[in-house]
Order: C-alpha cells, then structure tokens, then sequence
C-alpha cells in the first residue's frame, strides 16, 4: 500500500446498496457519499433502519448473500474497493480497515485465549514471529489500559467484564495499526460510566495512531464527544453532513432539527418546555413516499414541492463542507422559537403512597447447586438498607448502573420475591413478605411495571388485544366479554394507539407501538404506583419522546406514584421530581431533582453525570472518568461501596473508606448522601455540567 | 396370460394411486394459492426442499387412508392365491375370478399374499400409531418438561435424573421386557399405560383451568364437561377385560384397545417422552427469562397459566421440528418392533413384520422385503425433508 497517500482515506460516492429478498428488492442505501480524512473521525448517526449499519458493512463489503452494491463507488486510499478481489479485500480487512462491533463478546472467540486472538493479526497479515506478535500484544493491551496486561493474554474472553472485553476488541483492531477503524455502536451494550471511559480511549488512541474514524452510533451526544465531522442519515440516505459545530449549532434539515428537539437537553422541562416527538412513523424501505422521505413527518413541507423529484445534496454556501438534502433550507428561519405547545402545570406531590424502611433483600447463593446448604454458602446483598417514600403524582426516579440492584428492588416491590428485612408499606400496609401469589387483587392491579425491552415485553403468539384483556380478567375489571372489550379499546385510546390494533399481533408492531400497549396493560386495573424500568432506553430518539411524554400525560391524570429507573440521566433530570442513586445495592444520594443535580454531589453522581454524553456544545463538562469496573455484589468491597473508584477517598483521613460504610447524611431540604467527606469537602465541589452563557 | 414388463408394472401402480394423486394436487393447489395466509404452514410452501419432504409424507398419509378404504388395494392384504408364493412383480393371477385383480403388481410373498396390497395396508398401520404416540409422548414430556424448566431446583434435578435413567436403558432391551408374556401378565404395560395416559388429561385440564379461572362461570362447566369425556375415553382406553386392569363394565367400554398394540404404545411413549422432556426443558428455561413472562407474573398469573399460555406457544417452533422429526423415529421404531416380531400380531401387514418375513428368503426373492423397506425410507426421509423444510422456514425473516 502507499503510505505517502495524502487524499482522503475513504471516498464514499453517491452509493447505493439494496437487498434482494424473496417478496421485493428493499433499498437500504441511496446516493450516500462521505469523505472522511486522515485523522478525521466522522460521526454517522441515525434511527435504526435508517442504513447506517449497512454503509459499514458496505465499506467492508461484507454484505452478505442478499446485500449487493447496485451503484456508485467506495474508494479506500484512492483504489475502488468494489473492483477487488475476494484475495485483495481480505489483505485489507482487518489490517488497513478495523471494524468494531456493538456486542464484545460475540466479537471474541470464546475458545481462544485473548493474547493468542490478538497475535493471530500481525501473524497472517504480516507473518511475524509468534515473538514478534507476542510483544505486540503486550504493547496494544497497555495502551488500552488494561491492568495486568500479561494476565490478560493469558485470559479467556468470558473470564473478561464487558468493559474489558470492548477495550480487547479494540485493542484487536489497532494490533495492525489500520489507516481506518470502523466503530458500529461501539459502547451501546455498555454502562455509562464504563461507556465513557471507552470513548476517552478511542479518542486518545485515534490522536496517538493518527487512526480515520468511522463512527456509527444513534447517541447524538457520543457524537459530540468523538467526531469531527457529522452525517445524519434517514431511511437510507443522508439528508445533512458537516462538520460538528456547524450541523449542531447552524442545522440546515428539518429532520436534524426534529431530531434536536426530541432529545432531552439540559433546558428541557417536562412543563414549562416539554420535548416534541416527530409526528408519524419511520416509512418501511419499500414504502419510501416520492421526493423528500422526512416529507410527510416534515413542519416545513410544501406539497408539490417537495413531494415531486428526487431531492439532491446541496452545499449551504458560506460554510465548510457543509450540505444539506432540502429544498427549502434557505427559505426555513432556523431559529423560529417552538410556538404553540401546550404547557401543562406541574402537578402537585398528594399524601404518602409507598415508603420503604430499610428494606434489605440478600441472597443465598450455594455453592452446590445439586446437594443443597452443605456446601459454602455465599450472600450476596442485592439491596442494602434502602429507605424512602414515594408521594401520589410524583416521579420518583432510581438512578444506577447495572449490577447496582434496580432490579431486584423493583422485584420485591412487585412481590416476586420477598424481602430479607426491614418493610414496604403501601398505604400503611405492610406488603414485604407478601408475595404476589398472596396479595389482593387490589394490591396487584395497584402496583404495575412497564418492562425496558419492547421486543421482549408482550407474547409474541398472543393478539395485542387478547393480551390487555387478560390483564383485565386477571384483575376482575367487568363483568362480561363485551365490557372487558369495550374497556381495551379505550385503554388503547389512552395510549393513542388506533383501536385496529386489537386484532394485531405483536410482531406487526414497532418498538414504540408495543411499548404502549405495555403502557396500556399495566393501566389496565387502573394502577396507582407504576414501576418503569428503562421503559424507552431501547427505543429511537424520536419514539423516546413521545413515549416519555405520553408517560407523563397518563400521569398526570391519573395522579400516579412513577418509579422511574434508568440510567440516563438526561432523561431523568427531564422527567423527574426526586431522584435517588443507587451503587451496588446501597442508596448514595437522595433528593429532588435540583439538589441530586448540583453541588453536593456524592462522588458518585458527580461522577456519573460527568460520564453521560450531552448533545449541545454549549454545554461544559468536567472530565471525570472512573477507573476500572463495578465490583461484583458477589464480592463487595469493604466499607464504603464505592471507595475502589472513588477519586475523593484521599481526602478522607485515617482509611475511613475502606473500613465502615458510610452513614447517611442529612443536608439541606431532605437531601441525602451517604458519603463520609466533610462538609467542607463537600461544599467546595464545583457544579460538573455547566451551559456556556449565549 | 403374459407377465407385465416393468412398464406395464408402473403404468398400473401409477393408476391406482390415482385416489392419493388428486387428493395431493387439490392441497398443493390450495396450500400454494393461499400460502401468504397459512402462517408457518404457507411458509412451508416457500421451499423446495419442505415442499418435497411435504409431498412424500402426504403421499404415504393419503395411501394409508385411502388404503383402509379399500380403495387402493388389489387384493386383500391377509388372503392367499393359490400359486403365487414368491412370484416375482407382474405376475398374472392363475384363476382369477371375475372382479378381482388380474396381476399382482409387485409380486408375492411366501405365504403368496400380495405384496402390493400389504405395504398400502402397512402404511395405514404406520400411519395411525407413529403420529398418535408421538402426540402422547410430546404431552408426557411437556407436562414434566414445563414445570421442570420453569421451577428448576430439586424438581428438576429429581426429574432430569428420572429422564436419564430410562434413555440411558437400553431401548430394545426395553421393549423385549415390556412384551414378554411373563411381564404382559403381570400387568405392568397396564399399569404403565394407565401412569402414561393419565398425562394428556392433566395437560388439557391445567390448560383450561389456568386460561379460564378468573371465569368461574365458564371455567366449571367447561371443565367437567371435558374431564368426563376425556376421563371416559381413558378409561375404555387403559381398561380391558381379562387383564390386570379391567375398572369399567364391557358395556361402558367404548372400544378395546388390541393388546399388542397397546403394548406398543406404551413402549414408544415411554422410550420417547424423556427425550421431549428435556427439549422442553431447555426451552422453559430460555423462554421464562423474557419480559412477558415478567408481565405476567406481575399481575398475579399462577405459575400453569404461564407455562401453558406463556411459555408453550412461544416454544412451538422449535417443537413442531421435533414433532415431525420424531414421527420419523416413532416409524423407524415401529419398523424395528415389528422387525423383531414384538407387538403387533404376526400377520399384521406393518412394514417391519412384512420386512422380517421377506428376510428369509432375501438372497432367492428380494421384493417382498424390499418394498416395505423402499416405503419406509421414502416415508421417514419425507418426515426428515419435512422437519428441514420447517426449520429453515422458522428461522428464516
């Protein structure tokens, strides 16, 4: 290869990539084009469907049986790569262009040890010695900063966490020192705080190989941290590429726009500036409407203009590069204040519906799974002195990474398991040790969940109405058949899906859709205190919004207690009253929404804003990352939960940390935080999220 | 009168397959027309490979009905003609009479039956039992198999180990014990059958119960109703007088099972249903981790609605696969029971027994062994292709 090629690494042209199935031929991709620079990170973001996927699959002509490139060309370094041969392309895969997937383990073969997966690279691309390769390694594994760099190679992938299983993956695609790294949603299956740490190390390691970037991510905030230069692609085209500042700041489609709005950034209330979702659906490939295909979701749509040719690429004069796939760009005021939405009142917090008192559950796990307790037994505390109430029409969000014990809190509270001590009270009723076969029906139809994976949360062999109704039966609403119908259609009315649903089955719904009639049956017996957890984390962006603001609109009449986990904070800090933090299983932080999101901050939350990624330049962040993983709830470390990552320990006198949990702190207004700095300390921390005057 | 050459032998087998011709066209045109409405079956329909495997099964399901007609058949599958012992295919009648078949197409055998007419009659044996016990022992192993992925711990360690100790027995060991007259007198198939029996009654039972007991309205009606025809035909079916188990008057006996082929059932049951049991298993344990089953259990279902109504529908795929692929072991197990002369009478025109005959005089006469053996690898091939055909068609979009 030439290494004095000074063009642009990769030269996408107008390309065009459909699959051939049995039924039709489905574009995937139309006259998309992208340069991306030597050093360059370019940003690719979009819904998923939108073909972002496919452009890298493109690029690494690995489309599969279906997928055939019908148009267009992809030039690597100056030379066509849709004029290669199998032999040539495989010399270039993986040692001139890397690709990082989204899930680490399926990257990693689970029967090969890491270090002898990470030589195999320069051994058949550049047959070195199995020293040589060794060394290499050595080296790579170092700088992806991994501890114990020679344990590691000698490691299995499944022995690895999920963070370190990434950085290997990616410490693979540098082992060949590739001119361009290919990044598919490379920090989607990840936690945030492990997320950030993982962009940090990408974004060094691009610097120090002087590496090209693709990266692929639905995440606009990622993209700000990572990118140069963005393109936003919808329903298989690009539709505005620039660079960062210029299509963040100066957006020139009314898709990147809708886009921004429908995100929860900083300024947004849930009241005073609600969120606005993109009107209608993502149109399926074969249903693309002609012209522009953001035209029937678009505010600014001219019929008979816009609906009548193909729209190209245009260049928005005056700015680098910078190009938008709209007619009408020049004529729209970009900076027409959002008018007409409804602002609602904030609804006011009613009497005290639920309140836990140091709840705790444990586990036993044996050793012997086949002989009993006479093996070793081990506890693992899943949830640990965890107290708090809840009030009528107020949203309570739980905050925390995986591992962290949500889960097993909202389990208890649902009665699936009981808990180990300490007591729930629903309206003054204990409901601790009741399990769920137990409680009233009231009791149950009372307290309902609304399940995180929209694939996984309605029965994939049962009608959409059936489902609801069963849900009614269950919790005796009506008194026949016909009443029971009656009310599942108007259940369907409240989460404003059309009343045809019914006879659907699930699979002919999309994500958001089946979302709602997850809504819809857990409304069904007229719930008093939902649980949600993570309800929209696996949606799109735009589905996101209406999804959330539809949550709040049944809240807010039906007067709801929302306990909602997750672990985005944006989303929380737009949705929520009162937020509460939790770490491997203890709470660390509780208070309402303004006081968990400024100073003072539990290391912790300070440290976990930090890590989320925000889609707005003018906001600052303090760079704060954690070092290394969530220790296991198997094996706790001693005293404080989180003094192993904590980068305030030192400032503690007398290993403190390390040796008694923290006690809860009272501060100001009922904010809690469970740390063991003084007050001093506490006071002098400084805000982590600011937003630069304008 | 001359033998049939080897042309004349086809033209006129292919003529009286005329009955199963037509019936095969009519579903074909019918499944392909409306294929985009037939769900999983249509689907079917989209592959070469399951449309082959579909035919072949539908071939030897519409001889086996066709041939207990009697619509099919030359000659009376039990009867013998003078002279024709070992004939080889196409030989002519010596007297034949008026009305009946002038040839035997593919010869006869050394009791001098028509070999023809025995392997269209075989088919309807096959036929019958292989689906029906394969049914039975998927009720077995489901009932078993849900609870124990659903419940785990002891329960499943309890059953797990039930289920390998019988596959670790020897299967034909098995058999031998189960139909030697000592061990049939003491009643123990009987006893089986009625353990083995009592488990689809179980399942249609919960099943009802679990979906309908919000409904007390409907639920207790419609259970007793089931219950006591199901629990009648049971009891005709595990009851028969002059054996061990004989609970019900002759009167109320609805019919009688012969006791050879019970026998057979039983077998085919037990030696399957461990098998099902742990497929079923390991898809409870899958399936109960998804958020559905969450859903359910969080608004109070008891634990049969949601392995029966939860969890089952959504393991039907990989289960129908199995279903069909285990028709074809059941038909290969019947072939080898009858091979071995256990079970069925010993003039039962099944293709096993009628292989087993043919055996002797293979290295003389070869066709009358070859033609129930050519039928039952078409057959188990075609439930094979069949199995493939929907496997790829479930995993496909």
């Amino acid at each position: 290869m030439t290494d004095s090629y000074d063009g642009p690494i990769l030269e996408i042209e107008s390309l065009s990539i459909s699959f051939f199935t049995r039924l039709r031929d489905i574009p995937a991709v139309m006259d998309f084009s992208v340069k991306v620079m030597p050093g360059e990170a370019v940003g690719l973001v979009g819904e998923s469907g939108c073909g972002k996927s496919t452009v890298a699959l493109g690029v690494m002509r690995d489309l599969g049986k279906n997928g055939h490139i019908v148009g267009g060309s992809i030039k690597f370094k100056g030379q066509d790569l849709g004029a290669m041969s199998q032999d040539q392309l495989r010399s270039i895969r993986g040692s001139e262009i890397a690709m990082i997937y989204q899930e680490p383990m399926a990257s990693l073969n689970p029967a090969m040890k890491v270090g002898k997966q990470l030589m195999e690279v320069p051994m058949i691309h550049r047959g070195s010695s199995e020293k040589e390769a060794h060394a290499r390694a050595l080296q790579v594994v170092k700088d992806v900063k991994l501890p114990d760099p020679k344990r590691i190679l000698d490691a299995y992938p499944h022995q690895l966490s999920g963070g370190q299983q990434q950085r290997i993956v990616i410490a693979m695609a540098l082992m060949a020192e590739p001119s361009l790294l290919i990044l598919d949603e490379p920090t989607t299956a990840l936690d945030v705080t492990v997320e950030a740490s993982v962009v940090d190390l990408v974004k060094e390691l691009g610097k120090k190989y002087g590496t090209s970037m693709l990266f692929i991510s639905h995440n606009l905030g990622l993209v700000l941290e990572t990118c140069d230069r963005i393109c936003v692609m919808y329903s298989g085209e690009a539709v505005e590429r620039g660079s960062i500042t210029d299509v963040f700041d100066e957006m020139k489609h009314p898709y990147t726009q809708a886009l921004f709005r429908s995100i929860p950034l900083p300024g947004a209330d849930k009241n005073a500036r609600p969120l606005r979702a993109i009107p209608g659906n993502f149109p399926l490939p074969h249903e693309r409407p002609p012209g522009c295909n953001f035209g029937p979701r678009c505010d600014y749509f001219e019929a008979g203009r816009c609906d009548a040719t193909e729209i190209p690429m245009t260049d928005v004069p005056g700015q680098d590069r910078h190009a938008t796939r709209c007619l009408r760009f020049q004529e729209i005021d970009w900076h027409a204040p959002l008018g007409t939405d409804v602002q609602t009142t904030r609804s006011e917090p009613g009497d005290v519906v639920l309140k836990m008192d140091n709840l705790k559950k444990y586990y036993e796990v044996a050793a012997n799974a086949l002989f009993g307790k006479r093996g070793d037994t081990k506890v693992v505390k899943a949830n640990e002195t965890l107290s708090f109430e809840a009030r009528e029409s107020e949203t309570l969000a739980i905050v925390g990474e995986s591992g962290c014990g949500k889960s097993t809190f909202a389990k208890v509270l649902m009665g699936l398991e009981t808990a180990t001590d300490g007591q729930i009270l629903l309206d003054n009723r204990n409901i601790e040790s009741t399990s769920i076969q137990d409680r009233a029906t009231q009791t149950i139809a009372d307290v309902q969940m609304v399940f995180q994976n929209p694939f996984d949360t309605l029965n994939p062999s049962m009608g959409v109405g059936r489902q609801i109704i069963r849900a009614l039966e269950v919790f005796g609403i009506g008194n026949s058949e016909g009443e029971r119908r009656q009310r599942m259609l108007e259940l369907l009315d409240l989460v404003k899906l059309p009343r045809e649903f019914a006879e659907r089955m699930p699979r002919q719904l999309s994500g958001g859709q089946k979302q709602r009639v997850g809504i819809a049956r857990a409304f069904a017996g007229n719930a008093r205190i939902v649980v949600a957890d993570e309800p929209v984390s696996a949606l799109d962006v735009s589905v996101q919004a209406a999804v959330t603001d539809l949550l709040m609109e049944i809240q807010r009449e039906q007067k709801t207690t929302l306990l909602f986990i997750s672990h985005d904070l944006s989303i929380v800090r737009y949705l929520s009253d009162r937020v509460l933090v939790m770490y491997l299983g203890h709470v660390v932080e509780l208070g309402t929404t303004e006081q968990v999101f400024a100073p003072p901050y539990h290391p912790y939350t300070e440290a976990l804003l930090s890590a989320v990624p925000i889609a707005d330049t003018r906001v600052q962040k303090r760079h704060i990352v954690l070092e290394g993983d969530i220790p296991s709830a198997m094996d706790p470390p001693s005293g404080c939960p989180f003094q192993t990552r904590c980068r305030w320990k030192s400032r503690v006198p007398g290993h403190l940390c390390e040796q008694e949990v923290p006690p809860m702190r009272q501060m100001e207004n009922g904010h809690q935080i469970k740390c063991h700095l003084s007050d001093r300390e506490l006071a002098e921390m400084e805000p982590v999220i600011q937003i630069a005057a304008e | 009168m001359e033998p049939l050459s080897w042309f004349e032998i086809i033209t006129r087998v292919l003529w009286q397959f005329i009955p199963v011709w037509i019936a095969l066209i009519a579903v074909f045109v019918v499944s392909i027309r409306y294929k985009r409405r037939l769900g999983l079956y249509g689907k079917l329909f989209d592959s070469t490979i399951g449309m082959i495997g579909f035919a072949l099964v539908m071939f030897w399901v519409f001889t086996g009905i066709f041939g207990a007609m009697d619509l099919i058949v030359t000659h009376d599958a039990l009867s013998q003609v003078s002279g024709m012992k070992n004939e080889p295919p196409g030989t002519p009648l010596m007297r034949a009479e008026d009305g009946q078949y002038p040839y035997y197409l593919f010869g006869g055998d050394n009791l001098a039956r028509d070999v023809f007419s025995r392997m269209i009659k075989g088919a309807w044996v096959v036929v019958q039992i292989a689906p029906l016990a394969t049914i039975f022992a998927f009720m077995v192993g489901i009932t078993l198999g849900l609870p124990a992925g659903f419940y785990g711990g002891r329960l499943d360690t309890f059953l797990s180990f039930l289920a390998n100790l019988i596959l670790a027995f020897p299967v034909i060991l098995l058999f031998y014990l189960l139909v030697t007259p000592e061990i049939v007198a003491t009643g123990i198939p009987n006893y089986m059958a009625v353990v083995l029996f009592i488990f689809p009654i179980v399942f249609i039972a919960v099943l009802l119960n679990s979906r309908y007991r919000t409904q007390p309205r409907i639920r207790t009606p419609l259970l007793i109703g089931v219950l006591g025809i199901l629990g009648w035909l049971y009891l005709s079916l595990i009851s028969e007088s002059g054996s061990k188990v004989s609970v019900i008057p002759d009167f109320l006996d609805l019919f009688n099972v012969p006791g050879g082929i019970l026998v057979v059932f039983v077998s085919v049951v037990f030696v399957n249903s461990p098998t099902v049991f742990r497929i079923v298993r390991g898809l409870a344990l899958d399936i109960k981790t998804r958020d559905y089953v969450a859903a359910a259990q969080t608004r109070g279902e008891g634990a049969w609605y949601i392995m029966l109504w939860e969890i089952l529908p959504n393991a039907r795929g990989p289960l129908i696969v199995d279903l069909c692929l285990r028709i074809g072991y059941t038909t290969i197990l019947l072939g080898t029971l009858g091979f071995f002369g256990l079970g069925l009478p010993p003039e039962s025109p099944d293709w096993g027994t009628t292989i087993n005959d043919g055996r002797r005089l293979l290295q003389i006469y070869l066709h009358p062994a070859l033609v129930p053996a050519l039928s039952l690898l078409s057959m188990v091939l075609g439930l094979n292709l069949l199995a493939d055909g929907l496997r790829e068609e479930t995993l496909r979009d």
